[in-house]
Formats: structure tokens, C-alpha cells, sequence
């Protein structure tokens, strides 16, 4: 057996269950969203679900809170990992049991996580009747409004306190491969601690990083249960709004949930797809 | 020009049992080349380390002229340090790296561009300025790392083994740059190296450290014609060590009273002579010898001999060495002028 053919076999079980599963129900969705349904009797395809979809004040909203709530939790994630990774690297008393602690909420589901924060958050949940308790706040409707509001803040909460320990994991990761020499080649170099941090292990960090925030960015932009808890009524953020039309009585409104599963995918695809690019330039 | 002074420099690394310094004092002198030998784990990356400012130490102080740099921090000591592998910056083409320092200290862009290709053209790398790290061989990135450091300008650079990573003909070549960058430039320098044949053909002068201490600093050929102790003279492939005494210019050993040169001290005393001292027929201080192996090395042939039931070893050119067979019985010679008294061990009566 030549080294081609052994590892054509042994890829076999992934790439079939990619190309059956993954990539066939992507087909489907596609052909669907064209208004290719004989089942409805639809057999022409065409792109009126797109039209319609683009067209609708609705779905543009909701395009636009999900491109807000993925790139607020993904700036924000990022940032708090970084920080997170950078004092983790370093050894301090008590680091294994903050370690464990940071990685602890990667195995908590998403979904236990949107209900934890609806317990704590909302008008009338626990951190509102600590309010109360001690005066602060006379009444539920004195207490800031962090879930199912305008700014999607308790999805972002949410989003950023899930995705920390991720990206801070592929974070420290890197940075234990990479080591301290090239730091201390720049402070030798007359580089201070900061100019080190800055010129140096950050552009060095930044493909790990880029890649691991792409993927909460399309985690979180595609994602429908965590907004369906948080979210508000209107406008929904887009996962949400697709099932919603998938789900409808009007077996006619399938065609704009496939068109709409197909833009969440492809902009999901489109942004690691430019990832992966910026990598590789930056990597030449 | 600048001198470098070490004081009592001791580190202890937390956890470890032995100190990886005791107190070292070393002072390298202005514009001189260097080097800091010893085996690994003797010290010397740690006084390198130490001197760069990336660790601090214990005790003792680090002083350039008459200025202590001991509490200042990497960037502002004018101390440059060239590790042990290249370490260029993968994000950074070849003259990215090399203005890197510069740039760090916030000179104009058409200055440091100038600086750049000037130092560029010196180690004969401007071919290159665009290429990225990960496109050079081992040789050209070492030569990056280089320039990256004397493009600043130090007062002191610092050498972590730079020729370890690279293969013979490189190392030549490398070794060749060094010292032509040395000499230009008038830096001074200090290069750590395990390789005694390094540090005597790179170096004006030497540090042996040896477990921590120094144990002689001096010219490269003191350590083979005066070294400090049995470790100095092993430490350079002394093989040859006779147990005995000086008295009245002569040294009583097993091999009998052999003549020494003038000015060597009396009394108890450890004779050393290098295998590539002793000679191969009549001379002064003759002895008989029988051979018991011969050895072709290349460039010399080694001669085991017994004298007296005493073991010598002679390296001797290879034509002289290779008429000679097991069991055979020869005339030897040991030169007084290469004949040199070391101290007892200590424990030996």
C-alpha cells in the first residue's frame, strides 16, 4: 500500500461524514434557498427568496444585531484572553487552580450558560433582588436592563464569558511554543518591556489569535439558541430569525430560511477564508 | 571603547541545590575579543544573561568604565546580545530585523534605512534585505542576528555561542566575520563558547570557567604552555601529568631527575608536558620508551607510550609516527622549555 493510498483510508471516515452529512445537507440548503422544491412544486429555480430576504427591512435589522453582537463579543473575548493568557503564562502561587478555573466554563453548554445568566440578570433575577435587598434599587424596573434588551448586552456577556477560556487556551498554547528568547532578544536590542510586547510577541501571537477570534465570530454570529433565550422579540438576531421562518405554517417562507442560512454560512466562510489569507501573507 | 567589569557575580537559580555562579570576577578588557569558555553548565549563559540584564543577580555588580549597569534595565544598559540561534522575528523581512533596534529607539526611517543597507552590504547579505526569516539558511539568518546587534552600536556585545549551530564551512566563514567586525569596529566583545579550538582561534584572550569559577584569564596560548591547575590542562587536552618534586632546577619523578627550564617554582608539584611537545628521538631529557599503540588522526599520529611503567602520549606529525609498530623501542625526549609545574591536587601527599 503506497503512503497515498493509506492515507486516503484512513481520511475516509471524516471526509465521509463531511461530504455526507455536512456538505450534502449544504447542497440541499442551497437548491432550497433557489426555490428548488418540487415537493411545493417549485422546479424553477430562481433567486426570488434573496430578493425577498435583501428587500425586507426585517432581515436587515437582524443582520445587522448579529453582525453587532459577533464582533462586540468577538473584539471583547479577544482582548480579555489576551490579557488573560499573558499573566497565566507567568507562574505565580495558586496558577494551576485559576488555570483550571478558566477552563472550567469551556465544558458548561452554551445553553446552561444563557439560562444562568437569565437567572442572575434579568429585572427580576438574583443580582436585581441583591439590589433591592440593600436598597439600592426601589423596584425590578429600577434595575438595568441586561437581558432581552436593545444592545444584546446579556448575549454578549454570555458570548465573551464562553469564548475567554477558548481563545485564551490557544493563546498560551502559542505562547509556550514560542517561549520568552524573542522578548529577550528585543530588550536586548533596547526594545522596552512594552516596545517587546508590542513589536514582538504580539505580531508573533497574531495568527493564533486571528484564527481562534474568527471562530468565535462565526460561532457567534451563527449561533440560535444562546439570542433565542437573551434576544429580544424584534428585531431577532438572523440564526433566529431563519428558524422562525423555517419553522412558519407558510411552507413558502423555507425558500428565505434556506436564503438565509446560506448568508449566515457565507459570511462565516468569506471571514476565514480572509483569515487564513492574512495568515498566510503574513507568514511569507 | 568601553571596559567590562564583573564583581562578585553570583546567581543561584530558584529551586536548583548549586549555585550556577559564585561569585565571578572578570574584567574584559576595552575593545578586546573574548571568550568566556567552559563545559555546559558551568556559568556562562548566566553571566551572559546576567550582563544583558534579562536576569538579575544574587550579588556582586556589573560595571562598564566606571558605571554600574547592574540595576538598569535590558534596554538602557548599551549591552547587545547575540543568542545561541538566530531568533530573528518571522514577521519581519531581513532588514526589518535589522533596523529593528533602531527603530525601537526611535530614529528616523530614511536614518535607519541608511544604517540598515550599510550594515547589510557588511555581512554581505543586501541580496536579501526583503526576504522573510524563514527563507535564509542557518548561516545567513546567524548573519542577521549579527548585524541586528552591531547595526546599535554597543558599548559591550555579548556571543552565545554563535557558531554552534552552523555546519564547519560556515563556521569558518562566520568565525572569519566576527573577527573582521571586531577589529573594524573595536567593540568589545564577549563570546561564550564550550569549544576550546573556538575560543583559541576567535579570541585575543580567554576566560576558563569552570563549575561556576573562574579559573584563569589569559592569552590563548597560556593555557597550553602555562595553564592554572590539572582541570585547565586537561580542560585542553593535557594528557601527560608526572607526580613529583622541583628542587635546584630539577624534578624528581618516577621517570628519574628531569632538567626543567629556569623560573619554575621549588618543591612538591604536578609535571605537565603536551602531548605535542614530546619528541621522538635524542634530546634533552632522554628516556627510553616502548610503544604500545599507534593512532592516525589525520593531520598528526598519537603514540601511546610506556616510560618506566608511566604512560605518556605523543602527538607527532604523521609521517614521523606511522614507521612506528606495537612493542618497539624508542628514544624520547621531553623539551625543559615545554616542561611546566602545576600545583598537587589537592588530598595528594
Amino acid at each position: 500500500m503506497t503512503d497515498r493510498t493509506r492515507i486516503a483510508l484512513l481520511l475516509a471516515p471524516a471526509l465521509l461524514l463531511l461530504g455526507g452529512l455536512f456538505l450534502s445537507g449544504l447542497g440541499l440548503t442551497l437548491l432550497r434557498s433557489f426555490r428548488y422544491f418540487p415537493a411545493l412544486g417549485l422546479t424553477e429555480p430562481d433567486l426570488g427568496a434573496y430578493a425577498a430576504i435583501l428587500t425586507s427591512p426585517g432581515f436587515l435589522r437582524s443582520l445587522g444585531l448579529s453582525l453587532w453582537i459577533a464582533s462586540a463579543s468577538t473584539v471583547l473575548a479577544a482582548i480579555l484572553a489576551l490579557v488573560a493568557a499573558l499573566l497565566l503564562r507567568q507562574s505565580f502561587p495558586g496558577r494551576a487552580l485559576i488555570s483550571f478555573l478558566v477552563q472550567l466554563n469551556l465544558t458548561i453548554p452554551h445553553v446552561v450558560g444563557a439560562i444562568g445568566i437569565l437567572y442572575l440578570l434579568s429585572q427580576s433575577g438574583a443580582f436585581a433582588r441583591l439590589a433591592h435587598a440593600a436598597g439600592l434599587i426601589a423596584g425590578p424596573a429600577d434595575f438595568p436592563v441586561l437581558v432581552n434588551d436593545p444592545f444584546a448586552i446579556g448575549i454578549i456577556l454570555l458570548y465573551v464569558w464562553k469564548e475567554v477560556p477558548f481563545i485564551a487556551l490557544i493563546l498560551l498554547a502559542n505562547l509556550q511554543t514560542l517561549g520568552e528568547d524573542h522578548e529577550s532578544v528585543a530588550r536586548s536590542l533596547g526594545a522596552t518591556r512594552w516596545q517587546a510586547f508590542r513589536h514582538v510577541l504580539l505580531p508573533m501571537l497574531a495568527p493564533g489569535l486571528a484564527a481562534a477570534s474568527a471562530l468565535v465570530f462565526a460561532f457567534a454570529f451563527g449561533a440560535y439558541e444562546v439570542p433565542l433565550i437573551l434576544g429580544q422579540h424584534a428585531p431577532k438576531a438572523l440564526p433566529v430569525l431563519a428558524w422562525q421562518a423555517w419553522t412558519d405554517t407558510d411552507l413558502a417562507t423555507r425558500p428565505e430560511a434556506m436564503a438565509m442560512s446560506i448568508v449566515i454560512a457565507a459570511i462565516g466562510l468569506a471571514l476565514l477564508a480572509l483569515v487564513a489569507r492574512a495568515v498566510r501573507q503574513g507568514g511569507e | 571603547m568601553t571596559r567590562l567589569t564583573l564583581k562578585g557575580l553570583a546567581k543561584r537559580y530558584a529551586g536548583a541545590g548549586q549555585a550556577a555562579l559564585h561569585g565571578l570576577d572578570l574584567t574584559v578588557a576595552s575593545g578586546s575579543l573574548t571568550a568566556l569558555l567552559g563545559p555546559s553548565g558551568s556559568g556562562k549563559t548566566t553571566t551572559m544573561k546576567l550582563i544583558a540584564g534579562l536576569i538579575a543577580p544574587d550579588a556582586g555588580d556589573i560595571r562598564l568604565d566606571d558605571r554600574s549597569i547592574r540595576d538598569l534595565p535590558p534596554e538602557r544598559r548599551g549591552v547587545a546580545m547575540v543568542f545561541q540561534n538566530p531568533l530573528l522575528f518571522p514577521h519581519l523581512t531581513v532588514a526589518g530585523n535589522v533596523g529593528f533596534g533602531l527603530r525601537m529607539r526611535g530614529l528616523a526611517p530614511d536614518r535607519i534605512a541608511a544604517s540598515v543597507a550599510a550594515m547589510l552590504a557588511r555581512v554581505r547579505l543586501s541580496d536579501l534585505a526583503d526576504r522573510r526569516p524563514a527563507q535564509l539558511s542557518g548561516g545567513q539568518a546567524q548573519r542577521v542576528a549579527l548585524a541586528r546587534a552591531l547595526v546599535l552600536r554597543p558599548e559591550v556585545l555579548l556571543l552565545d555561542e554563535p557558531l554552534s549551530s552552523l555546519d564547519a564551512t560556515l563556521r569558518d566563514e562566520m568565525r572569519g566575520l566576527i573577527r573582521d567586525l571586531q577589529r573594524e569596529t573595536g567593540i568589545t566583545t564577549l563570546v561564550v563558547t564550550h569549544d576550546q579550538a573556538e575560543a583559541v582561534a576567535l579570541a585575543d584572550r580567554i576566560a576558563l570557567l569552570l563549575d561556576g569559577r573562574l579559573v584563569q584569564h589569559d592569552r590563548p596560548e597560556a593555557f597550553y604552555r602555562r595553564p592554572a591547575s590539572e582541570a585547565v590542562a586537561r580542560f585542553f587536552g593535557g594528557v601527560n601529568f608526572l607526580p613529583g618534586k622541583a628542587r635546584g632546577g630539577r624534578f624528581d619523578c618516577a621517570l628519574g631527575a628531569l632538567d626543567l627550564a629556569p623560573g619554575l617554582p621549588e618543591g612538591p608539584g604536578l609535571l605537565t608536558i603536551r602531548p605535542e611537545a614530546i619528541r621522538l628521538g635524542p634530546g634533552p631529557n632522554p628516556l627510553p620508551a616502548r610503544v604500545q599503540a599507534v593512532t592516525f588522526l589525520g593531520t598528526q599520529t598519537r603514540v601511546d607510550l610506556g616510560v618506566e611503567g608511566f604512560a605518556l602520549q605523543a602527538l607527532v606529525a604523521p609521517e614521523a609516527g606511522l614507521p612506528l609498530s606495537p612493542g618497539q623501542e624508542v628514544t624520547v625526549s621531553l623539551p625543559p622549555s615545554a616542561l611546566w609545574l602545576l600545583p598537587r591536587p589537592e588530598g595528594a601527599a
